[in-house]
């Protein structure tokens, strides 16, 4: 803060930290907490209390027509301090039965149900899938981009790449599912061969595969993996490459030796990258299966909080994700060697 | 030219590998954007009924897509507002603070980046519910912005790193207030930048699906528009628009690379 003040000194540092702050306390901080919070309470409904309510207006129905048979006055007073007491009483239970207490624990992770933790895991492993299908598909276009093209094709490439990156995530999506429809272009091409025949209802149901989510997921982000290896492989000096050749080395071991290590914080990032968006996409499974393919984890969290409206549960869906997700960028900044810095770079 | 270090059939096995790569990224774009010229009622290339305008003009006619659209442009306009001067802020403090304190605030201010977009729309929708904000456009700009203002500071720190000091510290030693130096140098040198900021900011927000489908609440932008259009069926018109992004994206690809052409000529 010192150093800050007497950088742009007092009144300007101190706009430039309050700015600051509150962009780290009201965008990023306090609603994560809110989030956490949500996700440790839940509001207890026993259903036994409306029956204890109706019982006790019962009760209070018999107690007044005792009383009214009632003629000693010490007695009619008794009954009516009983009526009170489960007036008293029926009013409390309605106040709870309305606005039930909050209940603190962990329920909520507990709770989730043997379909919907399988349907989490599965994403989870689709992700790992996507990643790293996406790995080993970017290595040599990252390659050939960076390091085995002349200037000018290297420019014509990257526009390539770019074009597609640039466009809207749903529109890639819905290429594909024009592709993979029921009337979409494979079917139709089977048609057009005659294998098929598509007023009879014929067609090869793709969409109702989980593969095709996975299909659409690769294409949609199979360019974040690109790009950052790229970054990385451009600032190789080529020299490197050409010492390690003279010196005898074969091309295997020069990608294992040279160009690999070179290349870890692009691949660190590339994967991060591409496990978060895949992990975490609502727009591909959600468009791609129209509700008749198997659910991502995504669309059961969406339906917590705009379907069930339980915001409780669905928060705590929304932790157990980052949790996994800050789980695989610690995994992998450990297993490259990299730290925060170089990953957003 | 290039460093031939691969033999005649390895580096024709790559430029065969990477035009089928290419070809697969557009294929799709391809199928997409020749749908949106048919006459059927249903976007498919295989059934071709003849070439037809009449979707666009039934674009031009889409109520809901339109409003989508100015929306869409508010939110971004919004994000602006609050990610160029956050993103700033950030990074003017960065660049001053010690290895230490700095790392720690770095990882904060960056985690956004690395969160998956419906947790941090989910967690504005919960924050902004506490003040009476029901999702909506505002609780889109905050959800945006939370991740948005984080790629402004990374913009801002880069061209910060090349900033050379000397220059405000004389005009300090000169006689200059702090406020002088910080208008008249500071501002200056980062201008381009707050320009290019506005514009990857803009981009971002106008692309956003998965923060702003869970910020939105009942109101709606293009994107998430477009997307509830797509569950219930499909419709030429939204290939349409596809073809607008397609085109605009393919003009300004073709411009930024003769802009960056030019002056080596």
């Amino acid at each position: 803060m010192g150093s800050l003040a007497r950088a742009y000194g007092r009144p300007l540092a101190s706009v430039i930290a309050g700015i600051a702050v509150a962009w780290v306390l009201v965008l990023i901080l306090v609603p994560l907490g809110a989030m956490v919070e949500q996700s440790l309470w839940w509001r207890e409904s026993k259903g036994d209390i409306s029956l204890t309510i109706d019982r006790l207006y019962n009760d209070i129905s018999l107690i007044e027509l005792d009383r009214e048979a009632e003629t000693d006055p010490a007695k009619k007073a008794a009954f009516d301090q009983s009526l009170a007491d489960k007036q008293a009483e029926i009013a409390t239970l309605e106040a709870q039965e309305t606005n039930p207490p909050k209940t603190y624990g962990l329920a909520n992770f507990t709770r989730m149900s043997g379909l919907h933790f399988y349907i989490f895991v599965r994403t989870i492993f689709y992700a790992l899938l996507v990643t790293a299908l996406a790995l080993v598909v970017c290595y040599p276009v990252a390659y050939v981009v960076a390091l085995a093209s002349g200037p000018r094709k290297a420019v014509i490439l990257m526009v390539a790449l770019i074009v597609p990156y640039a466009i809207n995530e749903l529109l890639r999506v819905y290429a594909w599912l024009m592709i993979l429809d029921y009337r979409g272009v494979i079917n139709g091409v089977l048609q057009w061969m005659g294998f098929i025949d598509l007023d009879a209802r014929e067609w090869i149901p793709f969409l109702e595969n989980p593969s095709a989510v996975f299909l659409a997921m690769i294409y949609t982000y199979v360019l974040f993996m690109v790009f950052p290896m790229v970054n990385t492989l451009e600032t190789l000096d080529r020299n490197q490459i050409e010492a390690a050749r003279d010196l005898g080395a074969s091309t295997f071991r020069i990608h294992r030796r040279v160009i690999i290590p070179h290349a870890k914080p692009g691949i660190a990032v590339g994967c991060i990258m591409t496990f978060m968006l895949s992990a975490g996409s609502y727009s591909v499974p959600a468009i791609m299966t129209r509700g008749q393919g198997g659910d991502w984890f995504s669309q059961l969290v969406y339906r917590q909080f705009y379907e069930s409206n339980n915001w409780n549960m669905g928060s705590a869906y929304a932790v157990s994700l980052l949790v996994v997700c800050t789980a695989f960028i610690l995994l992998m900044m450990r297993l490259f060697g990299v730290g925060l810095r170089d990953i957003a770079k | 030219m290039s460093t031939a270090t691969e033999s005649a059939g390895a580096r024709l096995v790559l430029n065969i590998y990477i035009g089928l790569f290419v070809l697969y990224l557009f294929l799709p774009l391809a199928v997409m954007s020749a749908a949106a010229f048919n006459s059927f009622d249903y976007p498919s290339v295989t059934q071709w009924h003849g070439f037809t305008l009449k979707w666009f003009v039934a674009l031009a006619h889409d109520q809901r897509l339109l409003q989508g659209l100015v929306n869409s442009v508010l939110v971004a306009l919004g994000v602006i507002a609050v990610s160029i001067p956050a993103g700033l802020s950030g990074a003017l403090i960065l660049t001053r603070l010690g290895e230490r304190s700095g790392t720690m605030l770095y990882s904060v201010l960056v985690s956004p980046v690395l969160t998956p977009g419906i947790i941090l729309g989910i967690s504005s929708l919960i924050f902004w519910r506490e003040f009476g904000m029901p999702g909506g456009l505002f609780v889109a700009v905050m959800a945006q912005s939370s991740f948005i203002a984080s790629y402004a500071m990374l913009l801002f720190l880069a061209r910060l790193q090349r900033q050379d000091r000397t220059l405000e510290e004389a005009a300090l030693d000169l006689g200059a207030s702090h406020l002088l130096v910080f208008r008249r140098i500071t501002l200056p040198f980062l201008a381009p930048t707050c320009f290019t900021a506005a514009v990857v900011a803009f981009l971002q927000s106008f692309e956003n699906y998965n923060t702003t489908v869970f910020a939105i609440g009942g109101e709606w932008t293009l994107v998430t528009e477009i997307a509830s259009r797509l569950r219930f069926g499909l419709s030429p018109v939204i290939n349409v628009v596809g073809v607008i992004f397609v085109a605009l994206t393919l003009v300004a690809a073709i411009t930024y690379v003769v802009l960056k052409k030019k002056p080596k000529t």
